[in-house]
């Protein structure tokens, strides 16, 4: 390509872009590839490949970090008093309910601009939110009603009159059974409402590229052979695709042009990549309001401009952590305008801006460099957060160091998640991010459909009931089976279960093919997808809620006898259980198998159904904070938990079953399927600071031992939350004192005060491993 | 195959410093303590479970006792009621490597000790309190076996931790501290005493086996007592297990 691209005083010339040459008034000023090395990534898109010719693995402690600057400090103050406000006034600050939300929609806006050196924000001020109507318009509409304000009518009128939205496309083309199912909470949370989310940019590639050698890489693939032979639907949709990701980085670069920055070319120093790399987020953050927006694997590929620069005497140590403070900064201010009803599927308001960290390359080096660490350290120089998503890519072979420094830190933070490196890296290769939680994908290579969950349990009722609704009474599945009086007999519940998880399973493919048929068509994430090869795989991720509820319960029938109460209707209301059955999360394989059958069923089931645009079934066992709601839509199950009780989150075992401490309910929780359940299976773990040991010296080797232990078995992810369950009482009774109390929910990590009260008993009933021995 | 009666498994526990531990509450005691967090233990019922059903998994978790320095701990209830169990399992833990802690009252017939000392690896035991009149008061027994028995562990090969209990005005005066320092220095190796606070948390167990806690007057020992007998214990020259 010999494009020649003026740019005010810099001009490029990508002819040459490969080297990354600038050209100041045609007098070369600068290499922004100069001391870099390897030669693959220069000749195509290919971040990973610069990463591992220029990554400068780092094997010692965290004894070389600094503290935040006075800059950082006052800074972090003004937001610390903004995020204060935010609180009083409900959890919304402020709402712009007049400008429809796009990448170039809003002028530039500042926390502080003499204080701020990452600049950037999704409206014109901090923390207030904007309306983007793609997804639905009555989900805004509601939005701006619930916490005062009025969706502009004219804004009203477009996205009704004359836009199509997502929402409204769906609507349109779901089937009675579809409705039902989703309406008695069969098939739940379903972006059918709102974005999607869990598509990870490759935002890297905006500092180490520039805009418009993405640009030009685009254009070729729109002429290259494969998208010139228009022979059927797929290809005409994804040239239209295309060309909206051209458009996309076009805004993109008008958005940063509005800053005072010309990113058309690569970055040219740690401040600029840092800073570029920011700005292709914040594009993404305010196309789209997904509901996880993560932002990939950073930490190590900012690392070599970072010490790039420190090895040219240009940067310390402390303006390093100071560009990584800010950037974090700015990720903690990403805000989407939510409804009431959303914040009860995903409680305390997150955004999932999940960075994976440290794991290890193919070639057996560690990936963890000095900006890993740096990364992580903005948890203590800022304080306790729950965004970013923090995830540490553990593996057996990490440096000790760096375990030694996440276990420090989720002592004194519970900020962090762990996910299994040595599990994934063998599946995704050695540069894959983490979507939401726990969804793995090849970074600019994979995309991620979400698909939400299905309730288990109330499939099991549903079986149970003769394809009717436990509650309503409403016929909405077919009659596989009906229970009669007496004792359950395993022998007859399972296979009738099996049938129909397979029903089941076909109203879900289908259900989400027509929601991202739809996404796709009037809510395309072009920023996002802009930074992903044009010929992209595509993963479909299915959910399952209540696990442990289902393996119970199939274990009571099949170890105790359970016997159904009817009411005159005929509809099972509760469970008689006579005598003792394995409990799920005490290492027992009795019960442990029927988990893990249960796991391969729902996975080979879904693989029945083709997905839409030929993506590749994945499904993940987790919740979310959903747990709570979907256990109140919930009648009694057979294992004995009342109707409207919540389920135990992911993939843990049921709050107070797992009776013999916690690495037998690692064990049971490790002998899950990861192959079987590709999306991820979550596990929150939680245990007081005197049962993790008895100093501070034991409690970080016990916390390294039961996550490279629990690892080796298998494990995939888990959350590791010390605290005391008092501590959450009194937070509970008095948050003003603990504004930034932060603990690991399913998959993520929240703001333990922005709980809803319900939300925070159940964390609070969770078991919290404390025993000691003395 | 030999048969143990156990009260409960703790696949974590993470007191003593010694990394995770697989805690095997057996169940019986002959002793009484006022202050017992576990009355749950002292009838002599329980689940039977055999050695090698104990030993499949601690195979089973072996890899966390290896990354932490941890072990078995086999505890109670007074596990030397047992002493044929122990001894099986120990010998068995033995063989593949797996650490293994007695902790023990020390009460019991000093056969049974001895039964089991030569295949344990660190014994922590416990003493209630050294004089004989407040220690029948507090245990409804006598301390004299129990003092035998400390005597024979001190003899053997096994590391040795006493643990004292420390409950505010019944076992904390200033010559509880010098009693037990005196016993320790007699003995010909230094033995280091751990000091743990009195908590409540047994309390609730009592109310639920239908007791009346005797200590119900009793407040849990604060950090700051622990300390003060601590340096008590110090001044006498006794080391500090912590």
């Amino acid at each position: 390509m010999h494009i020649i691209a003026k740019l005010g005083i810099i001009t490029v010339y990508p002819g040459n872009a490969n080297s990354g040459v600038i050209f100041m008034k045609g007098t070369l000023t600068k290499d922004c590839y100069r001391s870099f090395q390897g030669t693959s990534w220069r000749e195509r898109i290919d971040v990973r490949d610069f990463i591992l010719s220029n990554v400068k693995p780092y094997y010692g402690d965290s004894s070389f970090l600094a503290g935040p600057t006075e800059r950082t400090r006052r800074l972090w103050e003004k937001c610390r008093e903004l995020l204060l406000e935010e609180h009083k006034r409900g959890g919304v600050y402020k709402i712009d309910p007049r400008t429809v939300q796009t990448i170039t929609a809003f002028p530039p806006g500042y926390i502080d601009r003499d204080l701020e050196i990452i600049v950037g924000l999704q409206t014109d001020e901090p923390l207030k939110r904007a309306v983007n109507p793609f997804g639905g318009i009555r989900m805004a509409d509601n939005a701006c009603r619930q916490y005062g304000e009025e969706l502009d009518p004219q804004v009203k009128e477009i996205f009704t009159k004359y836009r199509v939205t997502h929402n409204d496309g769906v609507f349109m083309v779901y089937t009675k059974e579809m409705r039902r199912l989703r309406h008695y909470g069969i098939i739940t949370g379903l972006p059918d409402a709102y974005g999607r989310g869990r598509i990870i940019g490759d935002y890297r590639r905006v500092p180490l590229y520039g805009v418009d050698r993405l640009i030009a890489e685009k254009e070729a693939d729109l002429n290259s052979p494969r998208l010139l032979t228009i022979d059927n639907e797929e290809i005409v949709r994804l040239r239209e695709e295309v060309r909206q990701q051209i458009n996309a980085l076009h805004d993109l670069k008008k958005m940063a042009e509005s800053y005072g920055f010309d990113i058309s070319r690569p970055a040219m120093d740690a401040r600029e990549a840092v800073q570029w790399l920011y700005f292709a987020y914040l594009a993404a953050v305010k196309q789209q309001n997904g509901a996880a927006m993560s932002l990939g694997r950073v930490s190590t590929f900012l690392d070599i401009y970072l010490e790039r620069d420190i090895e040219e005497g240009v940067l310390s140590e402390e303006e390093a952590q100071e560009l990584i403070d800010d950037f974090v900064i700015k990720l903690r201010l990403v805000r989407h305008l939510r409804t009431k009803e959303y914040d009860e599927l995903f409680a305390g308001d997150p955004n999932w801006i999940t960075e994976a960290i440290g794991g290890m390359a193919s070639d057996g080096r560690t990936l963890v460099s000095r900006t890993s660490f740096r990364f992580l350290h903005t948890l203590e120089n800022l304080g306790p957060a729950p965004e970013p998503n923090m995830t540490v890519l553990w593996s057996q072979n990490l440096p000790q160091g760096f375990k030694e420094y996440c276990a420090r830190l989720s002592i004194e933070t519970c900020s962090l998640q762990y996910e299994n490196d040595d599990l994934m890296e063998p599946i995704f290769g050695d540069d894959y991010g983490i979507a939401c939680c726990t969804s793995a994908m090849r970074l600019g290579k994979q995309m991620q459909f979400f698909g939400a969950r299905c309730n288990l349990p109330k499939c099991l009722l549903l079986t149970l009931n003769g394809g009717r609704e436990e509650a309503s009474g409403e016929r909405i599945a077919p009659n596989v089976y009906q229970a009669g009086p007496g004792p359950l007999n395993y022998d007859e519940v399972w296979p009738a279960f099996q049938k129909m998880v397979g029903w089941l399973a076909e109203k879900y493919v289908t259900t989400m093919n027509v929601i991202h048929y739809m996404h796709d068509k009037y809510a395309y994430e072009s920023l996002q997808m802009a930074l992903h090869d044009t010929f992209v795989d595509r993963l479909m991720a299915f959910g399952m809620a209540g696990l442990s509820v289902v393996a119970d319960s199939l274990s009571a029938i099949k170890y105790a006898q359970v016997e159904p109460v009817f009411n005159e209707t005929g509809l099972i209301t509760d469970f008689r259980i006579n005598g003792d059955f394995p409990m799920f999360g005490n290492n027992d394989d009795r019960v442990d198998s029927i988990a893990v059958d249960l796991v391969r069923l729902f996975d080979q089931e879904l693989k029945k159904h083709p997905a839409y645009r030929g993506a590749y079934h994945t499904h993940s066992i987790l919740t979310i904070t959903s747990n709570v709601m979907y256990g109140k839509k919930t009648a009694s199950t057979p294992d004995g938990r009342k109707g409207g009780a919540p389920f135990a989150p992911g993939a843990n075992p049921m709050h107070g079953r797992d009776q013999k401490g916690a690495l037998a309910a690692m064990a049971s929780v490790a002998k899950l399927p990861y192959h079987h359940a590709l999306d991820g299976i979550s596990y929150t773990f939680s245990i007081t600071p005197n049962g993790l040991g008895p100093d501070q010296e034991s409690r970080i080797r016990n916390i390294i031992a039961l996550l490279d232990g629990y690892f080796l078995r298998g494990g995939h992810h888990i959350n590791v939350n010390v605290f005391d369950r008092e501590l959450l009482i009194d937070a509970m009774h008095q948050p003003e004192k603990y504004p930034q109390l932060t603990i690991r929910v399913s998959g993520y990590a929240v703001n333990f005060v922005k709980l809803t009260r319900e939300q925070q008993e159940e964390v609070i009933e969770r078991t919290i491993h404390s025993r000691g021995l003395s | 195959m030999v048969t143990g009666y156990i009260h409960s498994i703790e696949t974590m526990g993470t007191v003593d410093n010694g990394g995770i531990r697989f805690v095997l509450f057996l169940q019986g005691c002959a002793l009484r303590c006022r202050f017992c967090h576990n009355p749950d233990t002292w009838l002599a019922k329980g689940k039977a479970v055999t050695v090698e059903e104990i030993i499949d998994q601690l195979v089973d978790y072996k890899p966390f006792f290896d990354l932490s320095g941890g072990g078995l701990t086999v505890s109670g209830g007074e596990p030397l009621l047992q002493p044929v169990f122990v001894r099986e399992l120990f010998i068995k833990a033995g063989e593949l490597g797996i650490h293994r802690v007695l902790d023990t009252s020390g009460y019991c017939r000093h056969g049974n000790l001895l039964e089991v000392l030569p295949h344990t690896d660190r014994v922590i035991f416990s003493i209630k309190v050294v004089d004989p009149e407040k220690h029948r008061r507090l245990t409804d027994s006598g301390n004299e076996e129990i003092l035998k028995n400390l005597q024979e562990a001190v003899n053997s090969a096994a590391e040795l931790v006493v643990c004292y209990v420390l409950i505010p005005t019944i076992n904390d005066t200033d010559e509880d501290a010098r009693d037990l320092s005196q016993l320790i220095q007699s003995f010909h190796r230094k033995v280091p005493v751990q000091v743990l606070p009195y908590h409540k948390l047994g309390v609730v167990k009592w109310r639920e086996l239908g007791l009346q806690d005797p200590l119900a007057k009793i407040p849990p020992a604060s950090s700051e007592q622990v300390k003060d007998f601590q340096r008590q214990l110090v001044k006498y020259g006794i080391a500090i297990y912590r």
